[in-house]
């Protein structure tokens, strides 16, 4: 995996950027969530979006890979401009970013080693015998080789979490999307995910990682972006939000879920 | 009832059995195929297809199958179309049965959650990949219960061939019943017949919904 990540990204300067999003604006039915948004990942970042429900967050992730359509703006992924008109160019570029969802949305008619196996038998074409093994190898990564041929539906929360993570790498992306990761999960098994996602941080995967969890983002974040009503309202690293925070609405906000 | 009377006839009447079993399970095949893909035109975002779709089962679920299958055997023959009985049959169910099986797998494949399009597309998954792979084989699951009452439904409207000259069970029943004068045994006989072949769709039916309930 280690090895994956290095070689996808060794013609990419160390400074250039993975994502690189200007000027992105959004609505729905004339209601609108953000405008004027710009976000630029490095290589190997860990950036954290923290923000209330409702303040674009989850949305802006979700325009990253497309799976919801800017009104406009542009995305530059690794060099590339998403073209929305381009379909086939999408997906290549899509490909290169994995994305783990609040619902994890495994699908529920496959075991979890098939989960890991469906997308690059039938996306890449790869061979059955060389993912498989990879698939194992990912499995274990998340705890879960011991459960590969266990449907969903006998996987605890915070096991599909992990399934669905060992799923989007399975494709050997490189960014990570994470769309509240654990928000949908028990409280005691938030940790079992959060840990799984902190080595990935640690072997550097670059992530963008939307969550409430604010110990996983000052811990792990190398940058935080704290949005409200579809604006940025404060940047920087965990240290300068999270105890230095400039902002009003930022300290508010942090009052309220610190407590 | 007449014993030896019921053994004369019961190798016509199994024989118009096995013209019955053929034409559903043709019927079938071919309304599953028209079914998929109305039921995709049905949901795509193309406005035209998905009148085109709508019109198609509006006609077809909304006018008598019997009307349907006269003007496809009778009515043709004067625009200069001459189909033979079997042709005709398999034209009628088919087409009447995609009517019914598009909106059965319409509802299916709308009631699959989102997130299964997302986790796909996020994946790459191209839109025909999704479908075989990730969305039709979870709305087989959903929609097996109404999927069988259609293949049984199907299997007893096959007796409606009969009056365009095919030759299935109830024609059968009905040729014998009318040079003879027992139509109690006749028509018991045909009914027992019937009721073997729609128990045992029955049965592989529940065998299927049993099979996949594995993951549930």
């Amino acid at each position: 995996m280690e090895n994956a990540i290095l070689n996808n990204g060794e013609n990419l300067d160390r400074n250039e950027y993975m994502i690189k999003a200007s000027n992105l604006t959004k609505s729905f039915n004339n209601l609108l969530v953000f405008e004027d948004l710009n976000v630029k990942v490095k290589k190997g970042e860990v950036l954290v979006v923290i923000g209330a429900s409702g303040s674009g967050k989850s949305t802006l992730l979700r325009c990253l890979n497309h799976l919801e359509e800017l009104d406009s703006g542009t995305i530059i992924i690794e060099g590339e401009k998403l073209n929305p008109k381009d379909k086939k160019m999408l997906r290549k570029i899509t490909t290169k970013m994995g994305m783990v969802f609040q619902n994890f949305n495994l699908f529920p008619h496959m075991t979890a080693i098939q989960n890991v196996m469906e997308a690059p038998l039938v996306v890449k074409k790869e061979k059955k015998s060389e993912v498989l093994q990879r698939a194992k190898q990912l499995l274990s990564k998340v705890g879960l080789v011991d459960k590969m041929d266990y449907y969903p539906s006998k996987l605890s929360g915070g096991q599909q979490q992990r399934v669905a993570i060992a799923r989007a790498l399975a494709m050997n992306p490189d960014i990570m999307l994470f769309d509240e990761p654990t928000s949908a999960l028990d409280p005691e098994l938030v940790g079992e995910v959060l840990n799984v996602m902190k080595d990935l941080a640690k072997e550097g995967m670059t992530m963008v990682v939307v969550t409430h969890e604010m110990g996983f983002a000052r811990e792990v974040a190398d940058r935080v972006i704290f949005m409200d009503g579809g604006k940025i309202v404060e940047e920087g690293t965990p240290e300068e939000v999270f105890s230095h925070p400039k902002e009003d609405r930022t300290k508010e906000f942090l009052n309220k879920v610190l407590k | 009832m007449n014993i030896g009377f019921i053994k004369d006839i019961l190798p016509i009447l199994l024989k118009g059995s096995v013209m019955t079993i053929e034409l559903t399970v043709i019927t079938l095949i071919l309304g599953t195929m028209l079914g998929i893909f109305l039921a995709l035109l049905k949901l795509s975002k193309n406005i035209v297809l998905k009148v085109l779709s709508s019109f198609y089962t509006w006609i077809f679920r909304g006018t008598p199958l019997l009307l349907q299958l006269f003007f496809f055997y009778y009515g043709l023959p004067f625009i200069g179309i001459e189909l033979t009985p079997f042709t005709a049959a398999i034209l009628g169910l088919g087409l009447n049965c995609g009517a019914y099986m598009a909106e059965i797998i319409r509802g299916g494949i709308q009631s699959i959650n989102k997130g299964q399009f997302e986790a796909a597309k996020a994946l790459g998954f191209s839109y025909v990949e999704t479908m075989r792979k990730i969305i039709l084989p979870q709305t087989w699951k959903i929609i097996i219960p109404p999927v069988g009452n259609e293949f049984i439904s199907i299997l007893k409207d096959t007796s409606l061939v009969s009056t365009i000259a095919m030759v299935e069970l109830m024609r059968s029943a009905q040729q014998i019943y009318a040079s003879s004068f027992d139509p109690i045994s006749v028509f018991l006989t045909a009914a027992i017949l019937y009721l073997i072949m729609t128990t045992v769709f029955t049965t592989v039916f529940g065998i299927f919904e049993r099979r996949l309930a594995v993951y549930s």
